[in-house]
This record gives structure tokens, C-alpha cells and sequence, in this order.
């Protein structure tokens, strides 16, 4: 039985070089479904990536993010280091509220879909950006769920981008920094006071796709096309449900990577970074480690 | 109302009623001229030990100057609200003056981690909106607030939260301490010398964060007249019987910016970001604020008015932030 990924076919030509990072972009714009509102997480790829399906994909999709903007026409490129609460990325948009206003809007059931970068995920979704290790003993801290708790209890589906490495994938995370499935058993969110029928929807990383089983576990179900179901495996702590047939995502078109590396993100600072490149030569890509 | 499961970590005290009390004997009813310097203003209003929030961040129309004046003035042994923050929660720590931090999000680093690691400092889990909607419920007089989020996460477990039957549905709700901080610092794009004040733009929770604490100082990019906030009182973000201090603060935001009025200065971000992941923040306030009396003194000797200049001309857009 093949499962509906939620893809819009890409537009466009085949690119023939990118890199790993641009293709994760592409592939969330491709999901973006039109006339729905999106909290996005404030910077980086989960705002490239509506942009991008709102330039190419999904024009009536809308955007908040935590500090209020709503549906805003950003003056792009963002500054280089800020994005939320400037002028660039508030402008234009059709009202201006408070993380109050977000965070109330989100649970009045007005968000469709969340969108966030995360640091580490477990086999129910849950989500880690708290601390790496044993909390409160030997850990590495991070910077805490800042606007991805909310976004995560509240809106009616979670996606989830995040790197194909092996600590991001494991059986319970360190800390449920924001909630996925909690335990996984059925309900545990409700128990919790979380919002009946949200929660985890998709992950995206470079490599791969996945989504949840009816029983609420992680699921791999596509792959890029460079890379084989082991070589994923290999990068999963925990191994998570394969579908029974894995998917192929296509590729990064030269549309979608003018926009990104004109429009978007023209330094280059997100999308050049340290990933790797793949070049396709209309037959078979090659991947090559920066 | 049956508690079904409850945060273990030490919050704030809850005290609507003392709140209250505060405001009554404090909040000055009276249109009194409130202007003076920040050296003045953290000296009078800023006590060590203090529960203190900053709104938005050093980095977005965040109160810079006046944490450079509380680095300055060393103050110690804060209790951070961490909501929506960035390097402040590290300048802070690493400049010695803070002991607690409710977490929302911070920037994290070497300082803070190298901090939690020796005990100097304690942290407290929440959310950004958590955190907002505690201030909410301490601005609206209120215990608590009920939120259909953060339940079931390792944060509850290390908060001040708690987990209830909720006595209209039956169902379970989350219910989050209310906070009444005793300081609030804001910066804003314009206020008058008896504190109505005007935030334009985004923001996180400076309307919230203002009324909810016991004392408030605003920093301006402009002081304006009275008659302009008559003119057009929609504009008016905060009310002056909220505040207790008003700073002209030009470039108060800096490195950060101040929509409307300049961009953030992406030299002096980078910078600062540097002294949290090397743990070098004391460089920073030696280079920054100690060897100077005042920011406006910095600005002149160190950033220069050229490079100011510059970060204006930047912010092109001008299309609501300015009445």
C-alpha cells in the first residue's frame, strides 16, 4: 500500500548541483498546502521553505511567526543575523501583535500547521532542545523550547526539519523540551491537557521522509534519491517503522534554487553552509562531502 | 479541584493581593515628571536580588543600554525571565549578575554552561509563552492562568506548573504560576517624560511585562510631547501611571535594532555572540561598559557617530513605526 506523502510535484527543471541543505528546503515547500496558516519558527530553513512554496507553490499559504506578524510580504533578504522583530521580516503583513497574540491564536485552533528546526527527536516525535545527556547531571545545555512548545502542543499538525545524524534520532529524547506523542500510548496527549487531534506530523531531513504510524511511531517513508534505506539506518540511533515501500523524493529544480539563492537567501548563510553538495548529471547523482 | 500531577522546581512567589497592595502604596497617580538618566534610573529601581525582565532582547528592540548600565552598576543575584531572550541571559550571567533564570530561550554557551556546571546559577524550565502568559496573568491580577500547552514535557516536571481537573470541562488542564516580576526594563521607539509610552512594530510582551511589575523603566529612542500622545492615544502602549523611570536612550538598542529607526549593527552582534560561546563575556563589559560613565559616552568614544549613521540610513523602512 503506498502512503500519500502530501508532495506537489517540483516545478521545474532538474537542478544539475546543490546542496544537501537546499534539497530539505525544497522538499518541505513541496508540502506546504495552499490557503493554510503556518507558525513558522522565526529563521533559517522552516522560513525558506515557506517562502519558497508561497513564491512557487502555494500563494494563498500564510505565515506567523512567534512575535506576532501576521501574513507579512517580508522585505527580503532578512538582515543577516536577525529575523523576528525586525522591520524586514514584519513588513507588510497584515497585523502586528505580541507572542501573546501567537501563542493565543495557535490555541484557539487557528494554526494549521507548525514548522520547526529541531535538535533531537524520538520515535514518538518528541522534541529536544533543552539539554544532551543525563538533565540536571553531566549535560551539554542548549537555549530551551523558546516558541516550539507552543507551536507543538497547539498547532494542528507538527512538521519537523531536522539532520540526518544518528544522536538526532533516538528511541526517548534526553528531554521532551516539546511534546511529540509523549509516551506514544493513545491519548497521552489529551491526558496531558494538550488540544485533542494535534501533534506530530512529519519529519524532513536531507535524506529523508518521514511520518507516523497509526500507533504513533516514526516512519520512514521516502528517501533521496542518492542515498539507500541502510545508509539512513545507519543514521538513526533508534531504528524507526519502514514503510513498505519508500518513496523517492525528486530532486531540487533550477526554479526552486533560483528563488532560494537569489531571493531568499542570496548570502548564502543557511543554505551554503557546511552540508554536502550533490551534482546530477540527468542520469544519477553523485554526493560529495563539504 | 484535584491536582493530577505538579512541577517540582522552586518559581516566584504568587501574591495578587501583595501585588495589589504594591500598587496601591507605589504607582504614582499623579502626571509626574519620571525622565532621568539610566545610571539614575538602574540605581533607584534595579535592587540585587531582584526578579527581573527584560522585553524582546539585546538584539531586537531589546533594552541594551540599560543592561549595559545593570552590568555596570554590578548588580547582583537576578532572577532572569528568559522569555524570547538571547546573549542578554549570558551577558547577565557572566557579568556576575544574575543567580536564576526562567528559561524560555536563551543563547546558549560556554558561559552558561561552564555557570550551571559550578552552581552559580539555577535554571528553571518553561516555554516563551508560558513565560508570556505568566506576566499575562501577574498583568491582569490574577494567580494563575490555565494553558492547553506544556503539559506532558520534561519542563513541567522542572517548573512551577501544575497539572488540574478542570472543574468546567472535567478534563485536564495546565495551570502556570502567575508572575509579578519586581523589575521590568523596556525599550521603546517613543514614550513622554511621565512614561506613556509607544512600541511600534512586534514585540513579546512589553504591555504584559509593564504591568505586571512593581517597577518599570522605559528607555526612548525619542521623548515626545504630551500633546502628540493626546493626539492619537491608540498609539499608546503603556500607560504612564505603569511606570517609574523614563531614559532617553538613543541607539538605546543597540547592537541591536530599533525598527523604524536603525539596523541591527551585524558587527556588534556577531561580537557579542562570540562572548558567550568562548565564555569571554568579561572582555566584553571591559571593552563595552566599564571604561565608560555612560552609553552615550560609548557611543562617542568607541562606536563612533559614522558608523551610528550608518545602521540608520540602513532602516529603509519606515511604514508603522512612526506616528
Amino acid at each position: 500500500m503506498s502512503i500519500d506523502l502530501g508532495l506537489k510535484a517540483a516545478i521545474g527543471t532538474a537542478a544539475s548541483s546543490f546542496n544537501e541543505r537546499e534539497m530539505q528546503i525544497c522538499v518541505v515547500a513541496r508540502m506546504v498546502e495552499d490557503a493554510k496558516t503556518y507558525w513558522v519558527a522565526g529563521g533559517g530553513g522552516p522560513m525558506y521553505a515557506v517562502l519558497l512554496a508561497i513564491k512557487l507553490y502555494a500563494p494563498a499559504a500564510q505565515y506567523i511567526t512567534e512575535d506576532g506578524v501576521i501574513a507579512p510580504e517580508p522585505m527580503l533578504p532578512f538582515e543577516p543575523v536577525m529575523t523576528m522583530v525586525s522591520s524586514r521580516a514584519g513588513y507588510r503583513a497584515l497585523a502586528w501583535g505580541t507572542m501573546n497574540t501567537a501563542g493565543n491564536h495557535a490555541q484557539l485552533g487557528l494554526m494549521d500547521y507548525g514548522l520547526l528546526n529541531t535538535l533531537q527527536v524520538d520515535q514518538h516525535g518528541n522534541i529536544n532542545s533543552t539539554a544532551i545527556g543525563t538533565y540536571g547531571e553531566r549535560s551539554r545545555r542548549f537555549g530551551g523550547p523558546g516558541g516550539a512548545d507552543s507551536i507543538a502542543a497547539l498547532c494542528w499538525r507538527t512538521i519537523l526539519m531536522t539532520d540526518q545524524e544518528k544522536r538526532k534520532f533516538v528511541e526517548r529524547v534526553d528531554f521532551i523540551s516539546s511534546p511529540g506523542f509523549l509516551d506514544g500510548s493513545e491519548g497521552a496527549r489529551e491526558r496531558a491537557g494538550l488540544p485533542p487531534d494535534t501533534g506530530p506530523f512529519k519529519v524532513v531531513t536531507p535524506w529523508a521522509m518521514y511520518d507516523y504510524t497509526p500507533g504513533r511511531k516514526l516512519r520512514l517513508v521516502a528517501r533521496s534519491p542518492w542515498v539507500t534505506v541502510d545508509q539512513i539506518l545507519a543514521q538513526c540511533e533508534f531504528p524507526p517503522v519502514i514503510a513498505d515501500n519508500v518513496a523517492l523524493l525528486e530532486g531540487p529544480t533550477e526554479e526552486e534554487l533560483h528563488i532560494l539563492r537569489t531571493e531568499l537567501d542570496p548570502r548564502g548563510q543557511n543554505t551554503a553552509e557546511r552540508s554536502a553538495w550533490v551534482v546530477y548529471d540527468g542520469e544519477s547523482y553523485t554526493r560529495t562531502e563539504a | 479541584m484535584q491536582v493530577l500531577a505538579e512541577g517540582k522546581a522552586d518559581f516566584l512567589a504568587v501574591d495578587p493581593d501583595g501585588y495589589r497592595a504594591w500598587v496601591r502604596d507605589h504607582k504614582q497617580r499623579a502626571l509626574t515628571p519620571k525622565l532621568m538618566s539610566a545610571s539614575e534610573a538602574v540605581s533607584r529601581f534595579v535592587a540585587d536580588g531582584d526578579y527581573f525582565v527584560f522585553d524582546c532582547n539585546y538584539f531586537q528592540r531589546g533594552p541594551s543600554t540599560l543592561i549595559r548600565e545593570v552590568i555596570r552598576q554590578q548588580k547582583k543575584d537576578l532572577w532572569l525571565c528568559g522569555k524570547f531572550s538571547y546573549v542578554d541571559v549570558g551577558l547577565l550571567v557572566g557579568a556576575g549578575c544574575a543567580s536564576k533564570i526562567d528559561c524560555g530561550f536563551f543563547w546558549p554557551g560556554a558561559t552558561i554552561d561552564r555557570a550551571v556546571l559550578d552552581g552559580r546559577v539555577k535554571v528553571y524550565e518553561y516555554s516563551n509563552i508560558v513565560m508570556t502568559l505568566r506576566l499575562q496573568a501577574g498583568a491582569m491580577g490574577l494567580p494563575f492562568l490555565p494553558v492547553r500547552s506544556f503539559g506532558g514535557t520534561d519542563g513541567f516536571e522542572h517548573s512551577g506548573a501544575k497539572l488540574v481537573q478542570d472543574p468546567f470541562t472535567s478534563k485536564p488542564i495546565t495551570l502556570v504560576p502567575a508572575l509579578n516580576p519586581d523589575v521590568s526594563i523596556i525599550h521603546a521607539q517613543q514614550a513622554d517624560q511621565y512614561g506613556n509610552t509607544r512600541v511600534f512594530g512586534t514585540g513579546i510582551a512589553h504591555e504584559e511585562s509593564a504591568m505586571a511589575s512593581k517597577k518599570v523603566i522605559i528607555s526612548a529612542e525619542e521623548i515626545i510631547e504630551t500633546d502628540d500622545i493626546r493626539r492619537d492615544p491608540g498609539r499608546t502602549s503603556i500607560p504612564y501611571y505603569a511606570v517609574d523611570a523614563v531614559v532617553h536612550a538613543p541607539n538605546g538598542a543597540w547592537p541591536g535594532n530599533c525598527g523604524g529607526y536603525y539596523g541591527s549593527d551585524t558587527p556588534g552582534v556577531i561580537e557579542t555572540f562570540g562572548a558567550i560561546a568562548s565564555d569571554n563575556v568579561a572582555a566584553y563589559v571591559a571593552k563595552y561598559v566599564t571604561p565608560f560613565a555612560s552609553d552615550a559616552e560609548m557611543f562617542e568614544k568607541l562606536v563612533g557617530q559614522e558608523r551610528l549613521d550608518k545602521l540608520h540610513a540602513a532602516e529603509t523602512i519606515s511604514e508603522g513605526y512612526r506616528a
